[in-house]
């Protein structure tokens, strides 16, 4: 078996690992909320059993219950925020890679450089002391501390993909600027784009979940895996499940969306079918056996 | 495969035993031959050349001599290599065989680190130091105590080429294989790498020469394999083979230079049908780079330059002369510069964004790498007819017709050009990119080492283009940037620029017999020896 | 060499305009407040006797301009305010926390080297077999879990059930030294992420270099396989491994808050989510403004590590 083979079989593996993990934890997230159905009466914190799958919270509510519910806030404000982020990197970005005048560029990108140097968590909890976000709150806080590296990326990924003789070629036939922008400097960038989307989305969710779990953007009693891991904490001795079973599912949802995006951009079918054609010429060598063990 | 040491067998009937000997070597790759039934032998203080186009298999036979394959590679044959069995490698580019985070000392003291051990652990150190000078000696660095404390980016183009080398006479190589040494390079550095592989031939070094480029060829080497698609086409010494070739492979291989513009027009006088009618004008041009750390610093400065309709000018210069800047200054992609470009004596915007479409029509740009001029993503005839399209403002029907009529007209088929980018070649490239600027039906067409990286069969096919278009389009003004004299040769006037400053023009008869400035001289002088071995 | 020094001077720079930033941004922020800053900050309790208070300890009668020019004057000279609170001067809740958590710190930092090369290297050495893919599939895995998260299922998993580690630091206070048990899970939990970015970065700049023409060259002349490892490629992966570090400055960062949180060690994560609580605001101020800083600097020093080992890439300045 050839090493590319192989390699590509580690990926499609690691692709199927990815899904397995990241499915339970999405589902529940996406359709949780509708199987909840009506919130029973509250009993006793932390029980276990007593028609209770999963026991009681610290406020004796239905702990399976409040997983149903708790994914939603977690994924809806992750995916706002990445989105978000590109709203406001994009243009910026795009901008200040295309304009050629030198003080827009500046004045777009240095105070992104300036925010790129305050800690993300920090931001967030500076901002929390301040205004006591809610959900909509944080994920524009989150968005915003993406702003600064994400704009840069898609400066760097524009400013390459418009300094190439291609670009130069669309000019010299006098081409519109949408047909260079969108159609060329758009396109070359798509890849880079939908990688970084991916590595960033995890991180947002990381960042989302962290917030949550530090009381930022939530209510106390909120129905959030990340809330429910701080609240219940307490009774961790007596109704471990209160605390493990989100815990576990937010551990899944992060670990399965970057397996997944890991396997499905990393250098994917599209470079493997540039190197295929460049093979005669390759420089890549393997060295004979023989000899480099005769030499050392 | 083995790699045994036993020379004596076959190699008794001549008279020297060789240092490397390959017989009969097959690689496969993926099923497919990419090298099938070669033979070669290097002896000791001869150059061996293996001649090809790229792709035809030079540079998998040559890593063979160094035991190396492509991945994945099926590999049946022998190679053998001469009693210590060491070989040298001096790549293409000589920056990527050094370590960028290694210091000159560090990459030569590792060589030369294995070669003491035997020493006592004290007198280890001064004597690995003591080969390391010796081999920086032998390969002709001067000042080599300050080069030893560089880092490879530190030193100049030909510093590197000569650490390569000194590595490769540190380690005490019996054979030295040199992999397209001077592709793309000037006329002034061919020469000296040129030297350096004559200077390690004649330290008694087998040399092993992977080119395509025949001038070099022409002069050092002795012994001389063809090469086409993995198969060797013919071989024997260099002087039979280049008097008598007997395959038509070779013989094409090596035929002469096209006719450009040798009939009437370009003898005597230098002037070309419609002369006196300056087509394109250049004032008191001067033109910077901004580097972000350095500031700007001024590339070009040029009094006057007049390009008359119909005229072919070649702009010859080492790299680095500002020759391309000049291109791109005309064909408004370069926008630092002062002073006037006139065409038909309206003065042309400076930047390419402020030209209408009849401007930005009449004055065409062809790209060094043709490449990455295309939209990989899109069919190479619909990009070549957007040129009618955007600047014409033809029927899409109609210029795709225009643009079909004209690719065929270069000698590429409808079912090739209907693809994208990917699924053609360099030099099938090359021919789009004339075509989507001559679509533009341009006054002046620029074209900036169009045919560098070329092979010489591909590179022949594209100037006979440029000749047919000379002839068949009157209104036609050509600009050859080119490093390549040869190239030059074939134009109405040549201007000769160096280090920014136009040092001489004039028509290139004139020009090339009796060049007048000392840069031109020495230019000529350095291509007529490469290219000496011609007439005899 | 001008080359170097230019970059020093320009790095230097904006090292020293980002400082300028964050603590313009840390002032800033509390000015931005809706209404009446000294109301919105009384929160729960609008008493207005607290509201007065809180108008005197921050200046709030004064105009923004001259209150920023005290606070920066006072930042200079090392004063960080005082608390709204308890009155305390903010830099003695600064030295209050700082042992904890340089402990911590020290000690993820001094693990995460070693760890993070050796797996980078041990992957790269064996690359696509056993080890190689083990290594590279949890590090990926675990990169992107956040700490509280796994911290949880450590405690409940090591603590709970095996009972092998103290669950928290509950009890022991600033002595942390003289309980090592207790810092044994809120140091895995620290090390997980940066560990895991660490060692893939070394890896991927390790199996770049050992395919790369000039250690093929290296090769070729005899170099022997140990010394191509570690003169001629580490070096390679080296640049790019230590700007890595430096960022995850800010994810330790966010790791210490999280951890100190959740296995109770009283260090300046604590002390920062207690003032957020309380909206101390002088207290988060100063401690924005420390940790800051600390970031640009740590930063700053670690781009110019990178351009010393690598002169030629170009570090973003």
């Amino acid at each position: 078996m050839t090493k590319r083979g192989h390699m590509t079989k580690l990926r499609t593996a690691r692709f199927a690992l990815g899904v397995t993990i990241v499915i339970v934890p999405l589902v529940l997230a996406l359709l949780g909320p509708l199987f909840a159905g009506e919130p029973g009466p509250r009993t006793t914190s932390f029980t276990v059993g007593d028609g209770h799958w999963l026991g009681t919270d610290f406020v004796g509510r239905d702990v399976w219950q409040q997983v149903l519910h708790g994914g939603r806030p977690v994924v809806l404000t992750a995916l706002a925020a990445t989105a978000l982020s590109y709203l406001v990197a994009l243009p910026v970005g795009l901008v200040s890679a295309l304009t050629h005048r030198r003080w827009l560029e500046e004045l777009l990108m240095r105070p992104l450089d300036v925010l790129l140097a305050v800690p993300s968590l920090l931001l967030i909890l500076l901002a929390a002391t301040v205004f006591s976000p809610d959900p909509v709150g944080l994920a524009l806080l989150v968005a915003l501390v993406n702003v600064p590296d994400a704009a840069r990326l898609v400066r760097a990924a524009a400013t390459e993909a418009a300094a190439r003789p291609a670009v130069e070629a669309l000019r010299m036939q006098g081409e519109t600027w949408w047909r260079m922008a969108v159609d060329y400097v758009g396109r070359s960038m798509l890849r880079t784009l939908v990688a970084d989307a991916g590595t960033r989305l995890t991180g947002v969710l990381y960042l989302v979940a962290t917030a949550a779990f530090l009381g930022v953007g939530v209510a106390p009693d909120a129905a959030d895996w990340a809330v429910m891991v701080d609240r219940n904490r307490t009774g961790l001795f007596v109704q471990p499940w209160a605390v493990v079973a989100p815990a576990l599912l937010i551990v899944a949802l992060t670990m399965g969306t970057n397996l997944l995006f890991d396997a499905a951009l990393s250098d994917d079918r599209l470079s493997e079918r540039v190197r295929g054609e460049k093979l005669p010429d390759a420089t890549r060598t393997l060295r004979d056996g023989a000899r480099s063990e005769a030499r050392t | 495969m083995n790699h045994t040491d036993d020379t004596t067998g076959e190699a008794r009937d001549t008279t020297v035993a060789p240092v490397a000997e390959i017989r009969n070597l097959r690689v496969e790759v993926g099923g497919r031959a990419i090298v099938d039934g070669v033979s070669l032998k290097a002896l000791p203080g001869k150059v061996t050349a293996l001649v090809g186009a790229s792709g035809s298999g030079k540079t998998t036979t040559g890593l063979a001599l160094l035991g190396e394959y492509p991945s994945g590679a099926h590999v049946t044959g022998d190679v053998r290599l001469a009693a210590d069995g060491l070989a040298g490698y001096i790549p293409q580019h000589p920056a990527t065989a050094l370590n960028p985070a290694r210091r000159v000392s560090a990459l030569l003291t590792d060589i030369a680190r294995a070669q003491v051990r035997h020493l006592p652990r004290g007198r280890r150190r001064t004597a690995a130091r003591e080969r390391v000078l010796r081999a920086l000696a032998e390969a002709q660095v001067p000042d080599a105590e300050i080069l030893l404390r560089r880092y490879p980016h530190q030193l100049s183009g030909g510093q590197q080429q000569r650490v390569v080398l000194a590595q490769a006479l540190l380690l005490g190589a019996r054979v030295v294989v040199a992999d397209e040494p001077t592709t793309g390079q000037d006329a002034l550095t061919k020469s000296r790498v040129v030297d350096q592989l004559a200077a390690v031939a004649a330290r008694g070094i087998g040399v092993v020469l992977l080119s395509h480029d025949l001038d070099v060829v022409r002069v050092l080497a002795d012994e001389v394999i063809v090469m086409r698609a993995g198969r060797v086409v013919e071989s024997g010494p260099a002087h039979r083979l280049w008097l008598a070739p007997q395959h038509e492979w070779t013989r094409e291989l090596l035929s002469g230079q096209p006719e450009f513009t040798e009939p009437e027009t370009a003898t005597g006088s230098g002037t070309a049908p419609g002369a006196g009618r300056p087509a394109l004008r250049i004032r008191d041009l001067t033109a910077r780079h901004r580097n972000s750390t350095r500031g700007t610093t001024e590339v070009l400065r040029l009094t006057g330059l007049d390009l008359r309709a119909g005229e072919s000018l070649a702009v010859v210069g080492r790299s680095g002369s500002g020759k391309t800047t000049l291109a791109r200054c005309l064909a408004g992609l370069h926008r630092d510069h002062d002073g006037e470009i006139l065409l038909d004596g309206t003065p042309l915007p400076r930047s390419l964004r402020d030209r209408g479409r009849a401007q930005l029509a009449a004055v065409q740009y062809v790209f060094q790498d043709a490449r990455a001029s295309f939209d990989e993503h899109r069919p190479v005839l619909h990009q070549v007819a957007r040129t009618a399209i955007r600047l014409r403002r033809t029927e899409t029907s109609a210029a795709t017709q225009e643009a079909l009529a004209t690719l065929t007209g270069l000698g590429l088929p409808e079912d090739l050009v209907r693809r994208r980018p990917g699924q053609l070649s360099g030099g099938e490239l090359q021919r789009a990119a004339l075509a989507r600027a001559l679509l533009a039906r341009p006054r002046v067409l620029i074209c900036d080492e169009i045919t560098s990286g070329l092979d010489s069969i591909t590179r022949r096919g594209i100037l006979g283009i440029l000749t047919t278009l000379l002839h068949d389009r009157d209104d036609l003004s050509l600009v050859l940037i080119t490093h390549d004299l040869d190239t030059a040769a074939l134009a109405h006037r040549i201007a000769v620029l160096d280090a920014g400053e136009l040092v001489e023009q004039g028509p290139a008869r004139r020009v090339l017999s009796t060049p007048s400035h000392p840069f031109t001289v020495s230019l000529m002088e350095t291509t007529t020896r490469l290219g000496a071995g011609t007439g005899t | 060499m001008s080359g170097l020094r230019s970059f020093v001077a320009r790095r230097l720079l904006l090292g020293v305009a980002q400082t300028v930033a964050v603590v313009l941004l840390v002032f800033a922020l509390t000015e931005a407040l809706p209404g009446d800053a000294a109301v919105a900050l009384a929160g729960d309790q609008p008493d207005p006797a607290r509201i007065a208070a809180i108008r005197e300890a921050m200046h709030l009668d004064r105009p923004a301009y001259e209150r920023l020019a005290d606070w920066a004057t006072g930042l200079f000279h090392g004063d960080l305010g005082t608390s709204l609170t308890s009155g305390r001067p903010v830099g003695q809740y600064i030295a209050d926390g700082f042992g904890p958590t340089l402990l911590l710190a020290t000690l993820t930092v001094a693990l995460l080297v070693p760890i993070g090369f050796g797996l980078g290297v041990l992957a790269a050495r064996h690359e696509g077999r056993l080890a190689d893919r083990l290594i590279s599939s949890v590090t990926l895995a675990v990169y992107a879990v956040p700490e509280f998260a796994l911290g949880v299922l450590l405690v409940t998993v090591l603590a709970l059930r095996l009972g092998w580690l103290p669950p928290t630091a509950v009890g022991y206070g600033t002595d942390l030294l003289g309980h090592p048990a207790a810092l044994v899970l809120p140091v895995l939990v620290l090390l997980s992420r940066p560990v895991c970015s660490l060692s893939r970065l070394v890896r991927a700049g390790m199996i770049d270099a050992l395919a790369s023409p000039y250690v093929a060259q290296a090769r070729r002349y005899g170099i022997s396989g140990t010394r191509i490892r570690y003169a001629h490629a580490l070096p390679g992966a080296l640049a790019p491994a230590v700007q890595q570090l430096a960022r995850t400055v800010d994810w330790l960062l966010s790791g210490v808050i999280v951890v100190e949180a959740l296995y109770v060690i009283p260090g300046l994560g604590t002390v920062l989510l207690n003032a957020v609580a309380e909206r101390d605001v002088p207290v988060v101020q100063g401690l924005a403004v420390v940790f800051g800083v600390l970031t640009v600097v740590l930063n700053l020093g670690a781009d110019l590590v990178a351009h010393r080992l690598a002169p030629r890439a170009a570090v973003a300045a």
